[in-house]
């Protein structure tokens, strides 16, 4: 079987930015630990929905229902609008879909979201859906797995990957020090990819997804996780995070790059989810990669924050701007989020 | 593996290399930059080598590049220099400790490849210089690493110039590491890997990357780069031997050399 191929990308934000010294500000912090935190980051500028200040400039608490609305309300409208972007650039449109997979993490909808964003756009009543709900930052990786192989047994079929984070419609934003790790991180965005198996496409459509390989570092699981308190989700990340992932990141790549008779200077293109200076830091000094290698993943951290599952899509979507990408060529995509999990791909030009 | 420009010899964890076209003075040509390539490769994949030796067959080290591979009608081809490039990247990045040994001249893309080694032992003979300048050429990515040697204002006047650098004032101003007499080089090299004790090759090429890097990131940056090196360092079994070494003789002491 011949393998599928990324043939196009789509992303979007929503419409407000803000930069780390704004959110300081608009949430009135003086606590000198906290403004240290945010404005210490290597992150520029989010993308974020925060609610209007009140008449006295306060941001108003957000309670579990509110949360859920964002989420809702922004998912189903950007997702729609990527979806139609990845299918156009092809020039295709949503009723060409024949199968969707949709990823989040940052809110339970049912119906589900794949079914919504369905809806809107008016898709064929017989297309085929799978949402993976709840998997964090490496589910994109799950979700591109997913599509690879579909599109792999359905060679002419349409097959839409689409991942719909916003972050922060996903746990309790406020500007405690508890809370200060995860919402000095992460930003909303929404991305689509389309795959499939086609004659007509070539390397300048994208990279043949060739091999998939996971690795569960479970001894860790409880150091990424969901808290529910006073119903709402709060947000975990242990502080040796980034070093366990890279302690382990190289047993996944050795795997997948030994069974596909490659060497790590083989790979032209390293694709890295932007899950924060310390881990891509310790990716690269583990595998021996460059900053040179990750530079779209510290492009998206700094201008997006960590976006979760969209983040490897936009960095995907930066390395295909630069147009430097070559028939023949090597990549390797990486992703890692709670399990804890390292998610990897090879892909070829 | 068959070799026509260098001359190999691996026993064990040292490799030997020569740059051995001494006919021209081991000008650099392109079937020598793929030899050069392949030979990076076997030595990483297939041997134990932990100590890289390069040296040069005949009167000179290396004379620089191969004119002779240049006609004046050849469009210029950009991606060649990227490929060289890559060499002294591969060498510069060598799980191995890399040890370069200088006699006679030492010119352009030889000096190149003595800048991308850990160590320089030259003899009281040798003579260095990027004369790129005088052919309107630029001396590769040497004008990237030929500053942190020796100082911005030495290496202006080197590169700019393409003026010689005798032996001795290439050991003042730090771009070589160890002078030898006429006859001792290779004696003066073996020393200079002694004075590395145990070798912990791992260690080495963590310390080397973020020494090479020292020079491109804030303090903050680095900290991250630092810690995460550090981290992988004392998670290898050198370090976890070293500790359980000095626990069996007693307090760990920074000073034991773990020989």
């Amino acid at each position: 079987m011949r393998p599928s191929r990324i043939v196009s990308v789509a992303t979007t934000n929503p419409p407000d930015t803000y930069t780390q010294q704004d959110l300081v500000e608009l949430f009135k912090t003086d606590d000198p630990r906290l403004i240290q935190f945010f404005t210490n980051s290597h992150i520029k500028k989010r993308h974020l929905v925060l609610p209007e200040p009140d008449a006295g400039g306060n941001i108003s608490d957000e309670d579990g229902e509110a949360l859920l609305k964002k989420h809702r309300h922004w998912s189903v409208k950007l997702g729609a609008e990527v979806v139609e972007g990845c299918m156009a650039a092809q020039g295709l449109t949503p009723q060409d879909v024949d199968f969707m997979v949709t990823v989040t993490t940052t809110g339970m909808l049912c119906p589900s979201l794949s079914s919504l964003v369905s809806a809107r756009l008016e898709m064929r009543r017989d297309v085929q859906r799978i949402d993976i709900v709840g998997m964090g930052c490496n589910a994109g990786m799950n979700g591109l797995l997913t599509v690879a192989r579909f599109a792999q047994a359905n060679p002419g079929k349409n097959v839409v990957l689409l991942s719909a984070e916003i972050c922060s419609a996903g746990y309790v934003f406020d500007m405690t020090m508890r809370t200060a790790v995860v919402n000095s991180l992460f930003g909303d965005a929404v991305s689509a990819l389309l795959v499939r198996v086609n004659d007509q496409d070539g390397a300048s459509d994208g990279p043949r997804l060739l091999d998939f390989e996971s690795y569960l570092v479970s001894e860790v699981s409880q150091e990424m996780r969901y808290d529910f308190e006073d119903g709402r989700w709060t947000f975990y990340l242990g502080r040796d995070i980034p070093y366990a992932i890279g302690a382990t990141i190289e047993k996944p790549i050795s795997a997948l790059l030994e069974r596909n008779n490659l060497k790590k200077r083989d790979i032209t293109h390293w694709v890295v989810h932007s899950g924060g200076k310390k881990v891509v830091d310790s990716i690269k000094y583990n595998l021996g990669i460059t900053d040179w290698d990750v530079r779209h993943t510290k492009t998206i951290l700094r201008n997006f924050g960590n976006v979760s599952s969209s983040a490897f899509i936009f960095s995907y979507q930066e390395l295909m701007q630069e147009g430097i990408t070559r028939e023949g060529q090597y990549g390797v995509t990486i992703a890692m989020g709670p399990g804890v999990s390292i998610e990897t791909a090879l892909v070829q030009w | 593996m068959e070799l026509q420009t260098l001359d190999v010899e691996v026993q064990g964890r040292i490799a030997h290399v020569w740059l051995n076209r001494p006919e021209v003075r081991n000008a650099i040509n392109i079937q020598m930059v793929s030899e050069l390539r392949k030979l990076f490769a076997y030595i990483e994949d297939e041997t134990d080598v932990e100590v890289l030796f390069l040296g040069g067959r005949g009167s000179d080290f290396c004379s620089g590049i191969d004119l002779s591979d240049f006609a004046p009608e050849d469009t210029p081809d950009i991606h060649g220099f990227n490929r060289w490039e890559k060499i002294g990247r591969a060498l510069e990045r060598l799980p191995a400790l890399t040890i370069a040994v200088l006699h006679g001249e030492v010119a352009g893309g030889g000096l190149q490849l003595a800048l991308a080694c850990d160590i320089r032992v030259g003899s009281n003979d040798s003579f260095y210089h990027f004369h790129d300048v005088r052919m309107g050429f630029i001396p590769g990515m040497g004008t990237f690493r030929l500053a942190k040697f020796i100082g911005l204002g030495r290496a202006r006047r080197m590169a700019l110039t393409g003026r010689q650098v005798k032996s001795e004032e290439a050991a003042n101003i730090g771009l070589i590491d160890h002078l030898s007499g006429p006859d001792d080089l290779w004696e003066k090299a073996q020393a200079a890997l002694e004075e590395f004790g145990h070798l912990n090759t791992h260690t080495v090429q963590l310390i080397r990357r973020l020494l090479d890097e020292s020079f491109e990131f804030s303090w903050e940056d680095f900290l991250g780069h630092f810690l995460a090196a550090q981290d992988r360092a004392v998670r290898m079994d050198e370090f976890r031997d070293f500790i359980r070494r000095a626990h069996k003789q007693g307090t760990p002491r920074g000073d034991n050399d773990g020989s």
